[in-house]
């Protein structure tokens, strides 16, 4: 039965339409506010429109259809024996930013292709999710030996630490969350999974230790000043070193009040959106530049739905990301093999992740951190990978009768 | 429903992800519902004033200071008015208002102009007037008429107070409130006192205007010292200066020459830096000081405000449009009291900027160059002055001073002696016959010196001008940018370029070689001294401002020597004695530089330039004073003078008649008031 047919037979059953809409109507709110937040600056200074950041993003949101359609033809099965090589693909992409990559914020993400930037630490999160997925879908009587479990471990870190070295804290840590979900819903036995957590932990508190307490030339993970600030403002810390002189000290205390009155300007622009908004294009904290100026469209794009929406408009922005959630769930629950659930979950935990610390950070429930809103930040690699990662969903949902 | 089907039949993991994934995005709405809905009005005030704005605070600049502490540079307090934009905003929005009203009455007027019947019978159904579209372009500039409206009506009412007429224009106003709207517009800068003192007594009528005090530069003495004291220019850019970006900053300056730009970091202090608050319009709300600024230091110099004085004036007398420079020494420590160079300028007129006509008229003329310190950023050839250095070498050589020499008559021009060996000829200034050490130093016989030069070779002549460090730097405390080397070759570049006799022969008489009047001023203290070349100390010590600080001043030690000759005293004492009967012999060449009851010793020297195919001269007189114990070195040169002893030597006698006076007189011996 090829699929194709299958696809004609039971096109109607075969598309997951709560799914797809979800996606839809996020893409069509993406580029409305991000046209909110560019748009007025972009024709002000008298950008062609096709160069426009919103733009750029439907034309990201094209291609990454396109590529979900012709996905669609070849069974996740298949695809998953590429996953290995998508695997070391990433890795080499990952290392060559480091070497070649450009800088922003002093951080080294993107590789400059020309006109557009690549970044690769998105797509070593899918393709990670692959390799992940078609390691642990062996029979889970050999999840059971402590060398697999080993090497789904360094299967994890080799990323994870290289997008931690460049830096970019918020994007490595979710790798860790991915690994945990995937290990226990593969049936990786529970020692091993509290080990896991066990590890996890003491790397988070290590991050800690090494950021919060060590003396400066003790520090291993050399984070840029402002992403050690971020933390601090999260965690309310003070800035100054014990040995500051006051003179020092007042300092800090006048950068800590920079630093946190953007976080707090993320906040004022959710807060003061009320329930219904104050309309589109009508938000005035990006507009009087109290948002992050480079932040506002893409990591902050959900405060300024929030301000110019209200709560309606983030309550509908959540709910759309549930419907998306809870398919990825169904789907993982009507596959039949080990590998099309591992899949599932993977990407559920990775959009999870996302929507959960993006926002959170909007609303001061977690610390300002580098990472996209899934759909609706600006970013053509971001939008990519989410793209398809919605297929790799829908491909599992297409072929999961195959026997 | 579709959605929650997995609790049922899904495994125990899929349930498990799903409560969690649920319960996070309850979490999420749960925040917003807190933030959004019951935190609402909270973060909708905050919007009004959260919000604030840092702005660079300069310090106040430290004062320069002579040797005895007088003010050299200092700081007066300058009048300004300023206008408070957000108090008038209030009076912005009723004059939008108003405007707005006319261009919408503007426009239904025009629709209604020529009514159909149609028209009338509907306009009089609509209750409402048509909709008149404003589109926003056209609403800002409304905007901007209303302030421009408001703040001259401000100000033209300030204007009939003063009795001044003010402009404002609308593009700077524009440029205002776009970029700095929460700092206040200055619309007067210089106000007079009888001014502030009308604004004071009335102006509580009107809104918005407040008189601001800053300090300001402030040049006591004018164009004394200009050069060494040097001058400021606006500085808006300290990037990175204290680590920290500001939103704004205030008028701050930058030395830009002399020791106002040497010492700059030291004289600007560290600035302050205060936050204001300001609310979602961009209006300033209030402001609270974070650090305060600290001032700079005061810098004390080496200089006599006096014996700087009288140096000026003296060089003044020679045309009133001379170029030259002077440079007065200590010769028992290298201190430098009085540096002048000629033309000069008011550092004054920099605060606030040089007009492109002042520049161009008066600052970018070639040959003029008033900015240029002449005395140590100018190489001259030291002509007939280097014989000093030419005469130290030959005695060194080995030459008996008693020895007469006959110097033969230039045939083409008679009473004049000439050089001539090989296919060198130089013609000289002084007459043909015998000449010992001593008449050839006073008549300045450029056939002796060459015949010395030439005995005693490019080695011993170029090493002994190096012992006393021509060619190099003073390190004077200023910027390395502004002083000149000079140019003194090797010895062993002669050699290696084979370089021919004719040129040592120039060099030996003081051509060809470049040499700054300070370098000069320094050689002919070390003869004075008894050998011992110094630094020159121009700075005596950095201080707190605040007469309580409990900081240490940071000094200069003074006297730090730089080398000695090392030679034999009554080598010197034999150049000393040339020196005195250049100025007493009535043969000297130096005579117009005597002093009554004061023995000065000098050289005079003219140099002669051929450049562009115009001959120029640069006249010289290296002096120091009194003979028996050596107190004062004295440098003159002057560009285009007659000769040395016709256009330097008065220079030097008045410049000496003061500080005979100074030391005799009031009995006070120049030194530093410096605590103990």
């Amino acid at each position: 039965m090829t699929p194709l047919s299958l696809q004609n037979r039971r096109a109607e059953a075969d598309i997951l339409w709560p799914l797809w809409l979800s996606v839809l109507g996020l893409m069509i709110i993406s580029a409305m506010f991000i046209f909110s937040t560019t748009g007025g600056t972009e024709i002000t200074r008298g950008v062609p429109w096709y160069q426009w950041t919103a733009t750029r993003q439907v034309i990201a949101f094209g291609i990454g259809l396109f590529v979900v359609l012709g996905l669609s033809l070849v069974d996740y099965i298949r695809m998953a024996r590429w996953a290995m090589v998508g695997y070391w693909v990433s890795i080499a992409l990952l290392m060559a930013v480091h070497v070649l990559g450009t800088s922003r914020n002093g951080a080294r993400r993107w590789l400059d292709l020309g006109p557009i930037q690549f970044q690769p630490s998105e797509l070593a999160k899918l393709t990670f999710l692959f390799a992940m997925a078609n390691f642990l879908a062996r029979p889970s009587s050999e999840l059971r030996s402590p060398s697999v479990f080993l090497k789904a471990l360094m299967l994890t870190l080799l990323p994870l630490g290289l997008i931690l070295k460049q830096p970019d804290l918020g994007s490595s840590l979710v790798f860790l969350p991915i690994t945990l979900v995937m290990m226990l819903v593969a049936g990786v036995p529970q020692r091993f999974v509290i080990k896991l957590l066990g590890g996890a932990f003491l790397i988070v508190s290590l991050i800690a230790i090494d950021i919060f307490i060590a003396p400066e030339n003790w520090r291993l993970i050399r984070l840029q000043n402002y992403q050690r600030e971020r933390l601090l403002v999260y965690f309310n810390a003070d800035f100054a070193p014990d040995s500051a002189t006051p003179e020092q000290r007042q300092r800090a205390t006048q950068r800590k009040r920079q630093m946190s009155w953007n976080v707090e300007q993320a906040l004022i622009s959710v807060g003061s959106g009320g329930f219904t908004g104050k309309g589109w294009r009508e938000g005035t904290q990006h507009r009087l530049g109290y948002l992050p100026r480079l932040g506002a469209h893409n990591d902050f794009i959900f405060s300024v739905i929030a301000e110019e929406r209200g709560f309606i408009g983030s309550v509908a922005v959540v709910t759309l990301y549930g419907i998306i959630l809870f398919s990825g769930i169904k789907t993982a629950g009507e596959s039949r093999d080990r590998l099309g659930r591992l899949l599932a979950i993977g990407v559920v935990t990775l959009f999870f992740v996302h929507i959960f610390v993006n926002i959170g950070m909007n609303i001061k429930l977690m610390p300002v951190t580098g990472i996209p809103l899934p759909l609706l930040s600006a970013g053509g690699t971001s939008v990519l990978c989410s793209l398809i990662a919605v297929g790799v969903l829908q491909n599992i949902h297409l072929y999961r009768k195959r026997y | 429903m579709l959605i929650f089907d997995q609790f049922n039949k899904g495994e125990r993991p899929l349930r498990w992800m799903a409560g969690v994934v649920g319960a996070g995005l309850l979490l999420l709405l749960i925040g917003l519902l807190r933030v959004q809905i019951f935190g609402h009005h909270r973060f909708e005030q905050s919007l009004q004033t959260q919000s604030f704005q840092s702005v660079r605070v300069p310090a106040l600049r430290g004062r320069i200071l002579d040797r005895q502490g007088r003010e050299c540079v200092g700081n007066v307090p300058r009048y300004r008015l300023d206008v408070y934009l957000e108090t008038l905003s209030r009076d912005f929005t009723r004059e939008y208002g108003l405007l707005r009203r006319e261009v919408v009455a503007a426009r239904g007027g025009t629709n209604i102009s020529s009514p159909g019947l149609w028209e009338r019978m509907m306009s009089k159904l609509r209750h409402d007037r048509p909709r008149v579209l404003i589109r926003p372009e056209e609403n800002s500039l409304l905007w901007r008429q209303a302030r421009y409206n408001v703040l001259s009506n401000v100000v033209s009412r300030v204007a009939n107070k003063v009795g001044l007429p003010l402009t404002l224009t609308e593009s700077e106003l524009h440029r205002h409130w776009a970029n700095s709207r929460a700092l206040p517009l200055a619309v007067l800068k210089k106000l007079t006192p009888q001014q502030v003192s009308l604004l004071t007594e009335q102006s509580w009528s009107i809104r918005g205007i407040s008189i601001e005090l800053q300090a300001v530069r402030h040049y006591p003495h004018g164009p004394m010292a200009a050069h060494t004291l040097g001058y400021l220019v606006r500085a808006d850019d300290f990037e990175g200066e204290e680590g920290e970006s500001f939103d704004y900053r205030l008028r701050d300056y930058r030395g830009a020459a002399g020791l106002e730009a040497a010492f700059d970091t030291a004289l600007r202090g560290t600035s302050g830096s205060k936050s204001i608050l300001v609310n979602s319009d961009g209006y300033r709300v209030g402001e609270t000081m974070t650090t305060a600024p600290v001032p700079g230091q005061n810098l004390i110099t080496t200089l006599d405000i006096e014996v700087q004085k009288a140096t000026e004036s003296a060089l003044s007398a020679v045309s009133g449009e001379e170029r030259g420079a002077v440079v007065v020494l200590d010769v028992r420590n290298g201190d430098v009291l009085a540096v002048a160079s000629a033309p000069s300028f008011d550092p004054g007129e920099w605060i606030d900027g040089i007009s492109r006509a002042r520049w161009t008229n008066y600052y970018d003329v070639p040959k003029r160059t008033p900015l240029i310190n002449r005395a140590t950023d100018g190489a001259y050839s030291p002509g007939s002055t280097f014989k000093i250095v030419t005469a130290l070498a030959a005695l060194e050589n080995g030459l008996d001073p008693d020895r007469v020499q006959i110097v033969e008559a230039n045939p083409s021009k008679p009473g004049k002696g000439l050089f001539q060996r090989g296919n060198i000829r130089i013609e000289d200034t002084a007459p043909p016959g015998p000449y010992d050490f001593r008449r050839a130093f006073i008549r300045s016989s450029n056939a002796y010196f060459i015949q010395l030069g030439l005995d005693a070779g490019y080695d011993r002549l170029l090493s002994t001008a190096h012992r006393f460090h021509f060619g190099e730097q003073t390190r004077i405390q200023l910027r390395p940018t502004e002083e000149r080397s000079g140019w003194m070759p090797e010895p062993a570049e002669a050699r290696a370029e084979r370089w021919p006799q004719g040129r040592l022969a120039n060099f030996s008489i003081g051509q060809e070689v470049t040499v700054t009047p300070l370098q000069l001023a320094v050689m002919v203290a070390a003869v004075a001294n008894g050998g011992t070349v110094y630094y020159p100390r121009l700075v005596d010590r950095l201080e707190s401002g605040d007469p309580l600080s409990e900081e240490a001043p940071s000094s200069i030690r003074p006297g730090q020597v730089r080398s000695r000759l090392e030679t034999r005293p009554e080598y010197l004492a034999r150049i000393r004695a040339a020196m005195r009967d250049d100025v007493l012999d009535p043969e000297g060449t130096g005579t117009s530089a005597r002093v009554a009851d004061y023995t000065v010793c000098g050289k005079t020297g003219t140099a002669e330039i051929k450049g562009n195919g115009v001959k120029d001269k640069v006249t010289w007189f290296a002096s120091f004073a009194p003979f028996e114990s050596p107190r004062y070195a004295v440098v003159v040169m002057v560009e285009s003078g007659a000769s040395g002893g016709r256009t330097c030597g008065p220079v030097a006698q008045k410049i000496y008649e003061h500080l005979r006076a100074r030391d005799a007189g009031s009995g006070r011996p120049i030194a530093l008031n410096s605590a103990p």
